[in-house]
């Protein structure tokens, strides 16, 4: 992605229109990350229009995919349980943006281990975003870890990743080491995929 | 709760007063015949009235199958609570639990209990007694120790750990085969080889004891007092395999690390019988060549790999 093309931003009044402006923008030879980061920050959470998608498992978070993008990116819901969170990943050379549509999500970001590194993993932030804000990563900004830290309240987050990947590596934090996961979805356009 | 609940819905099979600043909920929830999910998260209950009295006769006793009360503030779980025998999903995230009482096992019904976010240090054996429990919750907690009898939970799926004071885990956690999720992160577990040189000699009792067990000493309960009975039926086998022997109270504890393949180190505590024993679990240090250790570490090394694929996922 490169420098903005277009100056106005637009702003999203439903998840259909999202959608679709993000098709629009993606079409593109040029995508600029503020664009998308400020569309997708624009849009207004209603649960009518997403509840479909968000499908929770009681073991663990899950991830819904939404829309892919005619290949050129993947949006998904993820569904974040009471105290459920994710490993220390990282983002497989692609742009991440993370909306949050409920609740709250607690994002720490970590420095990449040392090659030979056999020492605990370095944090470099945390912070904790509210519902319809947008975050945004790859991997030369560094690793993260995603966590609902609620125990009384579910979280609903909305991610676009481009371009799309369904393999990256998650982080021993005590450790650095790494290791090659590939991840999967529960559902599919709303629709529950069995493995 | 409002007076007259149950003469205006009598059917009622699902009740939430979320959110609504209640400090108790009273009799009217007594006759709501119907009633399997009762959602009260943060709310000001805690207090002594929380939960009516006669809760143990209701038909919700029977009926009741989904109980939340997370983001209240319960010092303790309410007694009147464990009378709930048809509970299957509980929650008390986000309370103020200093401690988890022995008679959670009356809930022999439960299949869910999240006690995510409370103040709690031990966990009672007890616990392990809850034989259909598929999820536990018990991170963000001040627990120092998991009792090795928790890895009878076999039905246990998802174990959530993370943000306590966990030096080591029991190495029988490697026996919970249905396990999927396991969550550890945030505890300060032992990255390094420690041996704990602090071994008590065993006491004349002890040895005595010891005897009778490895011996296979005849003994009927008239020829010993009580006391002695009942400490003969306490006796732990050694885990070495080549030991055979038995220990009561004088063991050594021994932290080993159990590798999975080389990317991941999992501190697991052993009680042997005396500093001559070996773990079933060779440690780098340790070279062997016998059959029964190699056997014993490949027991080992095949919960492991099931066991990295949990930790890592």
């Amino acid at each position: 992605m490169e420098q903005p093309v277009q100056t106005e931003t637009s702003k999203a009044r439903s998840l259909e229109e999202l959608v679709r402006i993000l098709h629009q923008i993606f079409d593109e030879d040029k995508v600029s990350v503020d664009e998308v980061q400020a569309l997708m920050e624009s849009y207004e959470s209603n649960p009518e229009e997403w509840l479909q998608y968000a499908k929770f498992d009681q073991y663990r978070y899950t991830r819904n995919l939404v829309d892919n993008g005619n290949g050129k990116f993947n949006l998904m819901i993820l569904c974040w349980g009471e105290g459920h969170g994710s490993s220390i990943h990282d983002h497989t050379d692609s742009h991440c943006f993370m909306k949050i549509l409920q609740g709250n999500l607690k994002e720490t970001l970590f420095e990449w281990p040392e090659k030979k590194g056999n020492g605990e993993m370095t944090k470099k932030s945390e912070r904790v975003l509210r519902e319809n804000q947008c975050a945004y990563i790859n991997d030369s900004i560094g690793l993260h870890r995603v966590e609902n830290i609620s125990h009384t309240e579910p979280a609903v987050s909305l991610h676009l990743y481009s371009p799309p990947f369904d393999t990256c590596n998650t982080f021993d934090q005590r450790t650095g080491h790494k290791h090659k996961v590939t991840m999967t979805f529960y559902s599919q356009f709303g629709e529950r995929t069995v493995c | 709760l409002p007076a007259g609940l149950s003469q205006w819905f009598p059917a009622l099979e699902v009740l939430d007063v979320s959110g609504t600043g209640l400090t108790e909920m009273g009799t009217e929830l007594l006759s709501l015949p119907c009633l399997h999910t009762l959602l009260a998260k943060n709310n000001r209950l805690g207090g002594p009235g929380s939960l009516p009295k006669g809760l143990g006769q209701a038909p919700l006793a029977r009926s009741l199958r989904v109980l939340n009360l997370s983001g209240n503030r319960f010092s303790e779980v309410p007694p009147a609570l464990l009378q709930l025998r048809g509970l299957r999903s509980l929650s008390l995230g986000g309370n103020r639990l200093h401690g988890i009482p022995p008679d959670i096992q009356e809930l022999h019904s439960l299949e869910f209990l999240y006690l995510g976010g409370n103040f709690i240090t031990a966990i009672p054996p007890e616990l392990a007694k809850l034989p259909s429990l598929r999820y536990l919750v018990l991170c963000d907690n001040k627990i120092q120790s998991i009792p090795p009898q928790l890895a009878q939970l076999h039905s246990l799926r998802s174990l959530s750990l993370h943000n306590n004071l966990l030096t080591y885990l029991p190495r029988e956690i490697l026996n919970l085969v249905h396990l999927e999720e396991l969550s550890l992160r945030g505890n300060p577990l032992v990255v390094r080889f420690v041996r704990d040189l602090t071994y008590n000699p065993p006491s004349l009792q002890e040895l005595a004891g010891r005897t009778v067990k490895t011996r296979n000493v005849p003994y009927a309960p008239s020829d010993l007092p009580d006391s002695l009975v009942r400490y003969l039926s306490l006796a732990s086998n050694c885990p070495n395999p080549k030991c055979g022997g038995v220990y009561f109270d004088s063991c050594v504890r021994q932290i080993k690390f159990v590798d999975f393949c080389g990317k991941y180190r999992l501190p697991l505590m052993h009680y042997l019988c005396s500093p001559e024993c070996s773990s079933p679990f060779s440690s780098a240090s340790q070279s062997s060549t016998s059959q029964s250790e190699s056997d014993s570490e490949d027991e080992a090394s095949v919960a492991a790999h099931r066991m990295q694929k949990v930790l890592l996922g």
